[in-house]
């Protein structure tokens, strides 16, 4: 008999973890003597927890989420954590450009995204890539984002579309990045497709899956999809790499010597930008909705509340049935499903069809007496209050602040 | 004023049956209302997608007769260039074949045209020969271009709804057919990427306080109002939803 003799007491033993309630153990510490790494379902099932909820929730859809986002450390071991440092990347073996859109000067969800995805495309297999965030001077948060450094790129929207194009083009050419990544949607997308074209560069659009390896897109409707090695230019479609979750990086402010010339002979006359009025925008495309349910009764105050925040109104199915207000301003399965950024509940309850619609947003508020809806579940802020007398409040409270300033 | 509308082999993003993409029958109502001699324009093999955009307001459609899945952009070209139209409007993207929506990128490259991104509204410029074009940004913002001609410009899906389809309408319009210019280009251009059967990919769930990760305090019972008009006033300032 060669084989020494386990211990199970032991074994056990050694996987303990110094913890002040209870004893625990870990038991993904496993000593492998096979080459192949072993899974860690652990460590798995961990990083596949959403942050941030009263309760745990657990996001098992994303085959992607496990690769391109830092397997999480089991939330016991989190605790004596200390502040990471920072990360420092002092000469890069290489760049990815992460263009970014940073609408009001700040870092939006998909920015966040598109900077998770370069950071994945620099740190992959041998790493050493640096991050370059193409950003307005002066944004913050985008190392904790992910970025090494970050080139001064102004979305200035007075700036033609041809002439930020050669701009990219010649930050491109001295710095010689070995991916641009762009954002498929508004100005970033249009500037992909006018790199693409010019340089004659591949690039792959609207990228629904996208590791170190390999891109995949969707084309010819739903029933096929094209894939390869991630191309020189990118865009990404939203939602489809998780943000970057780890140690902050520097991101040391650049410069690029090569001043574009500006792009000759261009036909554009003048351009004027009109922002959108929120009181006569369509729900569908919004950025802010203001909502009232069955818990509101006075809604004069509502639709004056609503135009002072400068969000669109909406309401629930039980309000707009009883004709307070109209139909188009229903939210929900049968009203219309929003994209907005943040939703602002008044006195409602959150019905499932009610939640449908407000899936996709990001920042949910809800104002409601009942402490158990399922609103308030939902909420990233939830205020267990009369709206009736929250309302006034609110006009009050805007009113002081707009004549202070 | 010369309009070229250009028209690709869309499918029904449903049925798979060939059928006008939307944003180019919304292409057709926008020249339309503009005025002016407006012509079709297509590379490919007949398709029924053409009658149709017939039906919606076209009378005249210029079919290139090049062979199914070759690259239309040589092509459309060199037509363009001898028949020189002031505006030609195309689809943001396409709807059924590659819909990358580069197409007339490449094409203002090759012509060295202006090209105009996202249009919901065309009119004409106060100037003659310029129009005015209404481009949708984010978030309802809008921009107004002034442009001299000739342009290229990509329709967004917020534009005016397209006119209903009329049969005589489409029985009347004519399709002349064109040869391919060049017929010893090599046809079917090898594309660079591998293809495979479509997969369901999810996207990531999106909650709050992923990114403001503030979970610690986000519930508060009984609050006075004027305490809660103040969380909810520094919660939108805060996550940069608005600035009061
Ligand atoms: C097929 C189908 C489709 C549907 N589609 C939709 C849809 O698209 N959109 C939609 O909205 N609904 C839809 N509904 C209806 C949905 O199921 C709910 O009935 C509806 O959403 C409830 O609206 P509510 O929350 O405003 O009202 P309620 O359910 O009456 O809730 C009122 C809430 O306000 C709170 N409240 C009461 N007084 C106050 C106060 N003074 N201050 C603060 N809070 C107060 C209460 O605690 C309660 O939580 C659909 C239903 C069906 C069957
Ligand atoms: N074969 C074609 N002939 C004419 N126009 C085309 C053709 N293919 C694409 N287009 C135009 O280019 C737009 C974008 O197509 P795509 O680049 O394929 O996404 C379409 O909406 C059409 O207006």
């Amino acid at each position: 008999m060669s084989r020494t003799r386990r211990d199970p007491r032991n074994e056990r033993e050694a996987k303990s973890v110094a913890s002040n309630t209870r004893r625990r153990f870990d038991l993904g510490l496993v000593a492998s003597t096979s080459r192949r790494p072993r899974r860690d379902p652990r460590a798995e099932f961990a990083s596949a927890e959403v942050e941030g909820r009263s309760r745990r929730r657990f996001d098992r859809t994303q085959t992607t989420a496990a690769i391109a986002r830092p397997i999480a450390e089991a939330p016991h071991r989190r605790q004596e954590e200390v502040k990471p440092a920072t990360r420092i990347v002092e000469t890069p073996a290489f760049l990815v450009f992460a263009v970014l859109e940073a609408p009001k000067n700040r870092l939006s969800r998909f920015d966040r995204q598109v900077l998770g995805a370069a950071r994945m495309l620099a740190d992959a297999k041998d790493g050493g890539g640096a991050v370059v965030a193409l950003a307005p001077a002066g944004l913050e948060e985008v190392g904790a984002a992910g970025a090494d450094r970050i080139l001064p790129f102004a979305d200035d929207l007075a700036l033609d579309d041809a002439s930020r194009a050669a701009q990219l083009r010649a930050a491109m050419e001295s710095l010689e990045p070995r991916h641009v990544l762009f954002a498929e949607d508004g100005r970033s997308a249009d500037l992909a497709r006018r790199l693409a074209a010019s340089t004659g560069e591949s690039f792959l659009a609207d990228v629904v899956y996208l590791t170190a390896k390999q891109a995949a897109r969707r084309k010819i409707g739903m029933t096929a999809e094209e894939f390869g090695a991630p191309p020189r230019l990118v865009s990404i479609g939203e939602d489809r790499v998780a943000a970057y979750a780890g140690a902050p990086c520097e991101a040391r402010p650049i410069e690029d010597e090569t001043h574009a010339s500006p792009a000759a002979g261009s036909a554009i006359v003048s351009v004027e930008t009109i922002p959108g009025d929120p009181a006569s925008l369509s729900l569908s495309e919004t950025d802010f909705v203001v909502s009232a349910g069955n818990g509101v009764s006075d809604f004069e105050a509502f639709k004056a509340l609503a135009a002072e925040l400068s969000g669109t109104p909406g309401a629930s199915r039980v309000v707009c049935d009883a004709g307070l207000m109209p139909r188009g301003a229903q939210v929900g399965a049968s009203g219309t499903v929003l994209a907005a950024d943040c939703y602002l509940a008044l006195g409602i309850a959150g019905a499932p069809q009610h939640l449908q619609g407000v899936a996709a947003c990001e920042h949910v508020i809800a104002v409601n007496t009942d402490l158990h809806a399922a609103m308030v579940e939902r909420a990233g802020l939830a205020i267990i209050q009369d709206a009736q007398r929250v309302m006034p409040a609110l006009r009050e409270l805007l009113e002081e602040r707009r004549n202070a300033s | 004023m010369k309009t070229t509308v250009l028209l690709s082999a869309a499918r029904h993003p449903v049925s798979g049956r060939e059928a006008l993409a939307r944003l180019e029958a919304q292409a057709i109502a926008l020249a339309t209302r503009l005025g002016g001699d407006i012509r079709g324009l297509h590379a490919g093999p007949e398709s029924d997608a053409l009658r149709e955009a017939l039906g919606v307001g076209l009378s005249k459609i210029d079919r290139i007769d090049a062979p199914n899945g070759s690259d239309p952009m040589e092509d459309l070209a060199s037509h363009l260039r001898a028949a020189g139209p002031d505006l030609i409007l195309a689809g943001r993207r396409g709807q059924g074949g590659l819909d990358s929506g580069l197409l007339p990128y490449r094409l203002a490259e090759r012509l060295g045209l202006t090209l105009v991104a996202d249009a919901i509204a065309i009119e004409a410029g106060s100037e003659a020969g310029t129009v005015r074009i209404d481009q949708a940004l984010k978030k309802g913002d809008r921009r107004r271009v002034t442009v001299r001609l000739p342009v290229i410009v990509t329709v967004h899906p917020l534009a005016p709804p397209p006119a209903a389809f009329a049969y005589g309408a489409a029985r009347r319009g004519m399709i002349s057919t064109h040869p391919v210019n060049d017929p010893i280009r090599q046809e079917g251009q090898g594309s660079e990427w591998e293809e495979r059967p479509y997969r369901n990919r999810p996207k990531l769930m999106r909650t709050a306080s992923a990114s403001s990760g503030d979970a610690a305090e986000k519930l508060f019972v009984d609050p006075d109002p004027k305490e809660a008009a103040r969380l909810i006033l520094d919660y939108l300032e805060r996550n940069g939803i608005r600035q009061f």
